[in-house]
């Protein structure tokens, strides 16, 4: 007689894999965290997601300074002040994309607020091939801290290829 | 996930897909070399990419991989007669040489020429470190030949091995650069198994076992360097290789032999786990020669007289739902090879990928289908796949302790290639 394995692993078999769906949409925050990645956030924000949002902050740096509050930590690709710690707190994933060579420094407020809240990271760093090492350490040195995940991608198109991946 | 026309491109390797084009540029591993001991051998049938072809060696030792069936009425030639430098049909006595082209037609007078008219598809087949290797590619794109750091050791240095393996090659591909899963599957097996045992980073790998991964994209593929926490604050790092299309390779063990693998489609729903261990500096040791014959490590045993694994789907691969549950093994089956391969064929044949739902430690998973995907929209433009440059193919994984703040693929730069003489960067 055919073994359990060798009649349910069969081409035949496969086809009765049920259909029902096996899993709810993730919320994922997508942050740039400097000029050029903004670019590639703001054209990806034009294309249709299922619970994927798209925000900056470029404009910001490590610390809030004197009068600035840590829950303002975050703009909407319009330019309107987000609350951070609220944005994170509703993600099932914070991906921070940042351009090689650039400082990535507003990592470590957002990685502080998804460490606060338990929230999954991932670091992306664009053009890694084109920029000295020197470059891409910086950026990496701002990143590693707080990216549970980092990866290094010399196409921009891999930030859309990675959320279609995870079916954001 | 992917998109059922994504997942249909990457699995579908026949003759005329996209897939089947990358894989053919390059040269792939098609059998051991020990499949064709002396000359005149019984010829093996060899199926590679879908297609059926069978491997022969003449009575000169000049290897040949032509066609499997007789240009005349079809019947397969591993029933031929090997004879006088060439494989003659049992059924009409037609002959061919080893490169395919039919010397003798005798129901024909010799003087009509008819026989130079008739000639079987026929590919290179060239020996390297034991294994015969093809390429299936246009004749005026073929590349030098393979540069595989495994493959150009003396012989004594390394060992190669093959199994069956009953799923398309991109799941059994995947599972060698699914670092994510060594911590679970093949926990049982770090600290027994005599390939893998005794060595520092084991304790790394099993103190801590929520590595951080960072995915790197190199030349001729990616990186995957997972990072766990040493002494002092120093990051112990385990950097894997995979090179398009299908190569991968493990970060070495203590002063372990060094292995990897090539995942090579047999058709859509089968594929060839090569395997492959050695070392730079010295013999392979009786010890460890042993012990990968008898199967341990990466290789594993067999069906005698085949190259399909003793632990196969036909007996639920000996799993032992007692050990599962003491903790022996991880799944109840033993052997790293099986573990990994009783998995992926529990997948179906070419597993659903609209179905899954990866999270982001399968990164490296994700930037491999990206590349691949990349490499085949560049290709259709004239471009050269990674994986074929000789730079692409000398390279190494690594395991390497580092501070905190080094990129790894910076400061572990050297370590990541062939440096001649010199054995890998190891912990
Ligand atoms: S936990 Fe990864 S396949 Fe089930
Ligand atoms: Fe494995």
């Amino acid at each position: 007689m055919q073994s359990e394995s060798a009649r349910m692993s069969s081409a035949a078999e496969a086809r009765y894999r049920i259909d029902a769906p096996n899993s709810q949409p993730r919320a994922v925050k997508v942050i740039a965290l400097d000029a050029p990645s903004e670019r590639v956030v703001k054209m990806l924000a034009e294309r249709k997601w299922s619970r994927a949002t798209f925000f900056t902050a470029s404009a910001f740096g490590d610390a809030p300074k004197a009068g600035e509050s840590f829950a303002g930590w975050l703009s909407d690709l319009a330019g309107r002040t987000k609350n951070l710690v609220e944005e994170v707190d509703a993600a099932d994933l914070v991906v921070m994309v940042a351009a090689a060579g650039e400082s990535a420094q507003a990592a470590s407020i957002i990685g502080e607020a998804c460490s606060l809240k338990r929230v999954m990271t991932t670091g992306l760093i664009l053009g890694g091939a084109d920029k000295s090492d020197e470059a891409l350490s910086k950026t990496l040195s701002h990143l590693r801290p707080w990216a549970l995940m980092l990866v290094v991608a010399s196409a921009e198109e891999y930030v859309e290829d990675m959320l279609r991946a995870l079916r954001a | 996930m992917l998109r059922k026309e994504q997942n249909d491109l990457l699995t579908q390797t026949g003759p005329g897909t996209p897939m089947g084009k990358m894989f053919r540029l390059s040269w792939q591993p098609a059998l051991l070399a020990s499949e064709l001991p002396e000359n005149e051998c019984p010829p093996v049938r060899v199926k590679l990419m879908s297609e059926r072809l069978l491997a022969w060696r003449d009575t000169q030792g000049n290897y040949a991989l032509t066609d499997e069936f007789c240009a005349h009425r079809g019947v397969s030639l591993w029933f031929g007669r090997n004879e006088e430098n060439g494989l003659r049909c049992p059924y009409h006595g037609w002959k061919y040489d080893h490169t395919g082209q039919c010397i003798e037609v005798p129901s024909e007078p010799t003087e009509s020429g008819f026989c130079k008219k008739i000639k079987l598809k026929s590919y290179p087949l060239v020996e390297r470190g034991g294994v015969l290797w093809t390429y299936m590619g246009p004749p005026e794109m073929q590349p030098p030949l393979p540069e595989w750091e495994f493959a150009v050791v003396p012989a004594d240095r390394s060992f190669t091995s093959k199994r069956l393996q009953e799923s398309n090659w991109l799941q059994a591909m995947e599972g060698g650069i699914d670092s994510s899963h060594v911590s679970f599957l093949h926990s049982g097996e770090l600290n027994k198994d005599p390939l893998f045992k005794g060595s520092k980073g084991n304790q790394y790998n099993m103190g801590d076992m929520k590595p951080v991964f960072e995915v790197v994209e190199s030349p001729g593929g990616l990186y995957i360097g997972a990072r766990r926490n040493a002494e002092h604050g120093h990051y112990y790092w385990r950097v894997t290789q995979y090179v398009l299309p299908a190569f991968t390779m493990i970060p070495p063990r203590a002063d372990h032999p060094v292995h990897g693998h090539f995942w090579v489609p047999i058709d859509d729903e089968n594929c060839w786990a090569w395997s492959f261990d050695y070392k730079v500096t010295r013999p392979l040791s009786e010890h460890e020669l042993t012990a990968m014959h008898e199967g341990k490590g990466i290789h594993n045993e067999y069906v005698p007289g085949t190259f399909r694994p003793r632990q196969n789907k036909d007996n639920d691969y000996l799993i032992d739902r007692a050990a599962q549950k003491r903790g022996d093994t991880f799944s109840g089956v033993y052997g790293i090879a099986m573990q990994d391969a009783s998995l992926q064929e529990s997948m179906g044949p070419v597993v659903d990928r609209t179905k899954e739902n990866l999270v982001s430690t399968d990164n490296g998973i994700i930037m491999a289908r990206h590349r691949l995907l990349r490499a085949l929209k560049a290709m259709e433009k004239g471009e050269i796949p990674p994986g074929i440059a000789r730079e692409h193919q000398q390279c190494r994984s690594a395991a390497v302790v580092l501070p905190p703040d080094q990129p790894f693929k910076e400061a572990a730069k050297e370590a990541l290639v062939v440096q001649a003489g010199k054995e890998h960067a190891t912990v």
